[in-house]
């Protein structure tokens, strides 16, 4: 294994890699103005912002908690090697680094001076610790998974840190992001009853520290005085206000009592359009709505039954009926990400609305008469409901007689680890990069997950080849082979990318939401 | 009375033991665990890291195992740690139980204090257009549902006034204004309910007096109506009163979830379906029993005082 000397020469060839590929660009120790979104006009410091939420985070602890909730939250308070830029990973705690040239061994510069909120310096010690701490599957993190690609973490000196990898992993840049764990004191989790601790004393390294949570009523995060960006974040304190109930967060935008809320329901911004003291904006999501295909589930486990339910789909319908025409209809790749990574609607196989090839390969496969077939939807998913009305019209026209089972979201988190999901829709988010889409969900045991049990080998290989290639457009090639494959077999049906619909009180100044969904944006947002 | 009290707590023991039988083993019927929710879509059954997180939680000890351990810490007056928020449940489940209290027993006093008098009223003067009146507000406040009315009146207030209730809840002690305001749009929510149903109850108490040989011979002897009325009816009706407060107060302390999820206020039906959604049994479990406990111990307040208000009622008999 032979190591880069000439930081220039890697770093274009580092940059030629990252831009197209999705991998990090190796920056200097100057800051990416990308970061947190664009820089505001004003300079405008102080102030508190309330922001209003339907959901709660379960807790505050990024290593051991996997609620989306809880990550759009804790992005503000914890901070890992990377963030993820829309089209690239960039350098956060990570200051610029070098890759060997099997791709084997990732050698991190760390920034220095960076602080914890419970005092202390970061050093390469707490680095190593941290993510030997995740990637061990004896801590219970939900993230392990994204991080066994590692083989071992070095330190090399204080500002030094190597990652060597077991087998070559383009995402490892995004993966060392702020989705599951982040660089915390070294020995942070030796004390007992340390995990619970983190919900009341944040030890992360971010712009906003915890002040005080109530479950059940409020968050209160402050501004992080010795945080390592100067001048960030603009605000005092943010107090996240939990609310149980869209109505009641609507009256309360109306009167102000909460500056800022996303709307779960993108059609309820229609109520607050033309209000003299609040705004409605759209932002590109990086999430998608799906309807999934559990082979093993009855009828589906026929290829032609679900391509035939494919075919039927008619996804703008869909888009109007869920969330009021508020999103994308999008094919196989999710909206933010179309433009780097996806496929066109006519290279793809199978997109509809076309009932009569779809009654056709429903005869093909054997279905002449009516065939019965339930849907599962999650209760609190708004959108679910309209959707799977519109879904049984459709599938209606080709011969499906479709039951509609709503269950609590416990229930269905577990009948989906059990692969045993059977036909239903579903909603998840990714960080900009298809080896974090698609491998777990779509990998063939062991090395995937493959919760629609789809076991197709064909896509598998593509998928190992994707994850290892560092050829930028090799790597984008492959990509576009697995999404006609997926196409083609139909494990699942991507319906729409939802757009982020917020609302922003008019004493709310440089607001911006991440596709993410994460909470980044109010790291430079302003109030009066 | 004495041994009366005791056979009672005897018997309330037993019931808190079942309650919390049914409710270990009630909870761990739903499909899911905390585990499954901790872990989400990031992985599949089996894993790893779902043994060490099964492992942390106790939840890989056979069952009987789980609940006499738990049964043996709630003894010790421990009911456990969140396995989600990491805090005391006891804590919790006080701190909770504090909002819903505030808000029951305000309900409470509304209640008594608009629903008794309009009872009494529209009993006195049965037939007449203001007993008419009366019942007429009963129905309605009967047959309106408490999410839709609290709805109604946020949306009207904020459309007419332009005010909705702040959202930090405040207890009394630290900013009784702010805790004021939050609260009354709740408690005239379900106070005009229970107000409601205390008017027509009363009524019907009233009513049903009227009909009584004491109150015939009361009326025969030439008394006037208003000593017939506070000396003898007044009395008599004073004990199905209090039993009926007792059951409001009961209700109202287990049925706030929905006022609680409108106004999102702390209280305790809400951290229940939280729990619930979030499967922390040692909240579940706590905050049940817990509700158990309270409903035991007004049940018993109830019947002490019926002691009080007539010593002829024989406690035991």
């Amino acid at each position: 294994m032979k190591r880069q000397s000439g930081i220039s020469v890697l770093r274009r060839f580092a940059a030629g890699l990252a831009l197209a590929a999705g991998m990090a660009v190796p920056a200097t120790a100057e800051i990416s103005p990308l970061l947190y979104g664009p820089d505001p006009d004003e300079e405008r410091r102080g102030g508190s912002l309330t922001y209003g939420s339907l959901v709660e985070p379960p807790a505050l602890d990024p290593f051991h908690q996997g609620a989306d909730a809880r990550i759009r939250v804790t992005a503000l308070i914890y901070q890992g090697l990377f963030y993820e830029g829309e089209e690239a990973a960039i350098p956060l705690l990570a200051r610029d680094f070098d890759i060997s040239d099997d791709g084997l061994v990732y050698t991190f510069h760390l920034r220095e001076g960076v602080q914890f909120h419970t005092g202390g310096t970061m050093t390469a010690e707490d680095v190593k610790y941290s993510y030997d701490y995740i990637r061990d599957p004896a801590n219970g993190s939900p993230g392990a998974g994204d991080f066994n690609m590692i083989d071992e973490i070095r330190v090399i000196d204080d500002l030094t840190v190597e990652f060597v990898l077991t087998s070559p992993n383009a995402s490892l840049p995004m993966a060392l992001g702020n989705k599951y764990g982040a660089v915390v004191p070294a020995g942070t989790f030796d004390a007992e009853g340390a995990r619970a601790a983190l919900n009341d004393t944040s030890v992360g390294t971010g712009p906003f520290r915890i002040r005080e949570f109530q479950p059940n009523s409020f968050l209160e995060l402050e501004r992080f005085e010795d945080y390592w960006q100067p001048g960030l974040p603009y605000l005092d304190e943010i107090t996240y206000l939990f609310l149980p109930n869209a109505a009641a967060l609507l009256v309360a935008l109306q009167n102000n009592r909460v500056d800022v809320a996303r709307l779960s329901r993108p059609q309820d911004a229609v109520q607050l359009e033309g209000l003299p003291n609040v705004t409605v904006q759209r932002w590109p999501s990086l999430g998608q709505m799906a309807l999934d295909l559990d082979s093993d589930h009855g009828p589906l486990g026929d290829e032609r039954v679900r391509q035939a339910i494919s075919l039927a789909i008619d996804k703008d319908e869909i888009l109007q009926a869920a969330v009021g025409g508020y999103g994308t209809v999008i094919h196989t790749m999710v909206a933010g990400m179309q433009e780097a990574w996806g496929v066109a609607r006519e290279d793809l196989e199978f997109q509809g609305p076309d009932r009569e090839a779809a009654r056709a390969l429903m005869a093909e496969a054997g279905h002449t008469g009516r065939v019965p077939l339930t849907l599962t939807t999650i209760i609190g998913f708004d959108w679910m409901d309209p959707a799977a009305v519109t879904l049984r019209e459709q599938l209606g026209e080709i011969g499906i007689d479709l039951d509609i089972r709503r269950v609590d979201l416990g229930v269905w988190i577990d009948n989906f680890r059990s692969r045993n999901m059977g036909f239903t829709f579903n909603e998840w988010g990714t960080q900009p990069d298809p080896n974090l889409l698609f491998f777990r969900h779509f990998h063939q045991q062991p090395e995937g997950a493959d919760f629609r049990n789809w076991r197709n080998a064909a896509a598998s290989e593509l998928l190992m080849r994707g994850q290892q290639e560092s050829d930028p457009e090799a790597r984008q090639q492959i990509y576009r082979d697995f999404q006609k494959e997926m196409a083609r077999s139909v494990p699942t049906v991507m319906l729409f990318s939802s757009d982020h619909v917020t609302v922003v009180g008019n004493r709310v100044h440089n607001f911006t939401k991440h596709p993410t969904g994460w909470h980044f944006g109010l790291v430079k947002t302003q109030v009066e | 009375m004495g041994a009366y009290l005791a056979k009672r707590l005897a018997a309330s023991v037993v019931t808190a033991i079942l309650s919390s039988l049914v409710v270990f083993w009630l909870v761990r019927q739903v499909p899911g665990d905390v585990v499954a929710q901790m872990l989400g879509q990031s992985g599949a059954r089996g894993s790893a890291a779902e043994a060490s997180l099964r492992r942390f939680f106790g939840l890989d000890e056979p069952l009987w195992r789980q609940y006499l351990a738990w049964v043996w810490a709630v003894l010790q007056g421990d009911l456990g740690t969140s396995w989600v928020r990491g805090r005391p449940v006891l804590d919790m489940v006080v701190a909770a139980f504090m909002v819903t209290l505030q808000l029951g027993l305000m309900t409470l006093a509304f209640a008594t204090l608009i629903g008794v008098p309009l009872g009494l009223i529209a009993g006195l003067y049965e037939g007449r257009r203001i007993d008419n009146a009366i019942q007429a507000f009963n129905l309605l406040g009967l047959s309106a549902p408490v999410f839709w009315l609290g709805l109604i009146l946020l949306m009207a207030v904020s459309q007419t006034l332009a005010w909705s209730p702040p959202l930090v809840f405040r207890s009394p002690g630290r900013d009784l204004g702010q805790n004021l305001q939050i609260l009354i749009l709740p408690l005239l929510s379900l106070g005009i309910l229970q107000a409601a149903a205390y008017s027509q109850f009363t009524r019907q108490c009233v009513v049903s007096a009227f009909s009584q040989d004491y109150v015939r011979t009361a009326v025969a002897k030439g008394l006037p109506m208003r000593v017939v009325f506070f000396k003898h009816i007044l009395r008599n009706i004073l004990i199905p009163l209090v039993t009926f407060m007792g059951l409001i107060l009961i209700q109202i302390l287990g049925g706030t979830v929905v006022i609680e999820t409108l106004f999102a206020l702390p209280g305790l039906g809400r951290l229940l379906i939280s729990a619930i959604e979030t499967r922390d049994y040692p909240v579940v479990q706590g905050a049940l029993l817990f509700v158990v406990f309270t409903a035991l111990v007004v049940n018993l307040a109830v019947d002490m005082l019926y002691h009080v208000i007539d010593p002829r009622v024989r406690v035991g008999g």
